[in-house]
This record gives structure tokens, C-alpha cells and sequence, in this order.
């Protein structure tokens, strides 16, 4: 189906119109918001929300962009709520643990492991996801836009309404801060 | 200088894992549990949010301070009546309009 006439169908709320555009996306955004937030079930969490705000929204889609880089835009901002959310929980799990004799903190996660990783890279891959975790949400986005997604400078700028020099300059700064990660990870193991 | 090498090509190595790496797909009948998810509707954390962070929500609450604060200016007592109040009691004590010692008690003038 076009994607012009896909949208005057998901305007009239057809389901047929629906089904076919998350049919088409849904790997698309998974992929993407399991880079991000490093866990499955967060992911799908957050796919099926950026699939609702689609369908509640598309009425205020203007079609001035693709509408992939809609829908990419909608994940990368759902993923980011959804890191926030996190933290604040965690904080807040944090100052209740003070003020409780059996104070539990919340659980830290086990290192996160790609489901797309082949198993001779697993150890590597885990200490980079470790490091990715640790970087500015900005060059984490571009990084999983351009490396992990396989999308271009020219669409991760669309999608992060930056200029191609200002994803260049933060998929740079990404590699630097990410290779410091990992020499001090890998640092820590040999001592 | 030989850790030194080996630990940066370890780092390089990592870097390079995700080349290779396949695409994350969609779990199995994703679009059933989303559409399940739809005709559940929203959560109760879900609604107070999209209440809390609703523009006439939050037009309404600012509009309902600043009303506040402007009775609570309104109704607070006059400020220059109590200026006034504190000049005549200034003016008494300089003068020493009030008899509030003992010398005073005892020396007390026909």
C-alpha cells in the first residue's frame, strides 16, 4: 500500500490500515528501543505505546517528513520517557529503602545481551551495551540510529532534527567516550 | 606497551561486535497484545498523567494560585495603618510617656 494512502486510511481509523503499518514498523521500532533501553521487555512495552500514540496522533501528522522518521522520532522520545521513568523509580526505591528496616533497593538488572548477537561476540557485545548505557542520551540515540538501526547520517539527522555535522560530530564523540568505557572496564578486570 | 597495545585492540575488537549483529525483531503476535492493550485502555497511572500534564489542567491550576495570592494580598491588614501604630508607639517610648519603672512608681508628683 502507498504510504500517502496508508495514511488517509489510519486517518479514517481502519484496522486493516493499522494492522499492515505495524506489521510493516514493529521491527523497526523494537530494534530500536531495545538499543536504547537494553531490555526486552521495556522494549516491547514501549513499541506497543509509540504503535498507540501513532494511531491516537496521526490526525496532527502533517506529513512535512516521512513517515518513518515520524515514527522513528515517536520511539526515540517513548524510550527516553521511559529511561526517565526508570530513574526516577529507582531513586525513589532508593530514599524508601532508607527509611525501611528491610530497605531492598531495587534490583540491578543483569548485563543486557542482544538477542541479535552471535555467540563468539557475547562478551565483547555485553561490555559494550555497558558502556552504551553510560553515554548522553543524545550521542546514545545517534549511535543506535546509525550503528545499530544501520540508518545514514542523512536519516538520523531527519530524526533527530540535527544538521549531518552535528550527528557527525556526536557519533564521534560517542566512539570516544565509549572506547574510554571500555578501557576502564576492561581495565578493572585485569587489576 | 604490550598491555597497552593488547587492551587497545580489545577495545577495538569490542566496538566492531555489533557489526555482525542481526536485527531485534518484534516478539511473537505482537500486534494481538497491542490491540489487546488498546481496547483495555489506559492504565490509572496512564489517565493521571495525561490529566496532570493536560494545558487546561495546568492553565487552571496557575489561574487558581494566582487568584489565591491575590485575595491573600487583598485580605492582609492595612500596611500603613500599622506603620502608624509603630510611630505613636516610637513616640511614647521617646518620650517616655509610659511610667514603666520603679523610680518612677515611687517618685510620683502631687
Amino acid at each position: 500500500m502507498e504510504e500517502r494512502e496508508l495514511i488517509k486510511q489510519l486517518k479514517q481509523r481502519d484496522r486493516d490500515a493499522f494492522k499492515s503499518l505495524v506489521d510493516t514498523w514493529q521491527n523497526m521500532v523494537f530494534n530500536t528501543a531495545i538499543g536504547l533501553l537494553q531490555n526486552e521487555e521495556d522494549a516491547e512495552d514501549t513499541a506497543q505505546e509509540v504503535f498507540i500514540q501513532v494511531f491516537e496522533s496521526i490526525d496532527t501528522f502533517k506529513e512535512e517528513s516521512k513517515l518513518s522518521t515520524w515514527i522513528y522520532r515517536i520511539t526515540v522520545s517513548k524510550a527516553m520517557d521511559h529511561i526517565r521513568r526508570k530513574k526516577t523509580k529507582k531513586r525513589f526505591s532508593f530514599l524508601m529503602s532508607l527509611f525501611k528496616e528491610d530497605g531492598q533497593v531495587m534490583i540491578e538488572p543483569p548485563d543486557f545481551l542482544h538477542p541479535g548477537v552471535k555467540l563468539e561476540n557475547k562478551e565483547n557485545a555485553k561490555a559494550l551495551f555497558k558502556a552504551l548505557d553510560k553515554l548522553p542520551p543524545n550521542q546514545k540515540t545517534a549511535f543506535v540510529l546509525n550503528k545499530m538501526e544501520g540508518l545514514s547520517y542523512q536519516e538520523t539527522s531527519e530524526i533527530m532534527e540535527i544538521s549531518n555535522s552535528a550527528t557527525d560530530s556526536l557519533l564521534q564523540r560517542a566512539r570516544q567516550n565509549l572506547k574510554k568505557e571500555l578501557r576502564n572496564q576492561f581495565e578493572s578486570i585485569n587489576d | 606497551m604490550k598491555n597497552k597495545a593488547d587492551l587497545e585492540k580489545r577495545v577495538n575488537i569490542a566496538l566492531d561486535s555489533l557489526n555482525q549483529m542481526e536485527r531485534a525483531s518484534a516478539p511473537p503476535y505482537f500486534f494481538t497484545r497491542l490491540e489487546a492493550r488498546m481496547q483495555k485502555g489506559k492504565t490509572f497511572w496512564e489517565k493521571s498523567t495525561l490529566f496532570l500534564t493536560n494545558p487546561v489542567f495546568s492553565f487552571a491550576s496557575i489561574t487558581l494560585i494566582l487568584l489565591f495570592n491575590i485575595y491573600v494580598i487583598a485580605s492582609s491588614p492595612d500596611e500603613n495603618n500599622i506603620t502608624q501604630q509603630d510611630n505613636e508607639l516610637a513616640t511614647i517610648d521617646e518620650y517616655n510617656q509610659v511610667s514603666s519603672t520603679l523610680f518612677d512608681f515611687e517618685n510620683i508628683k502631687p
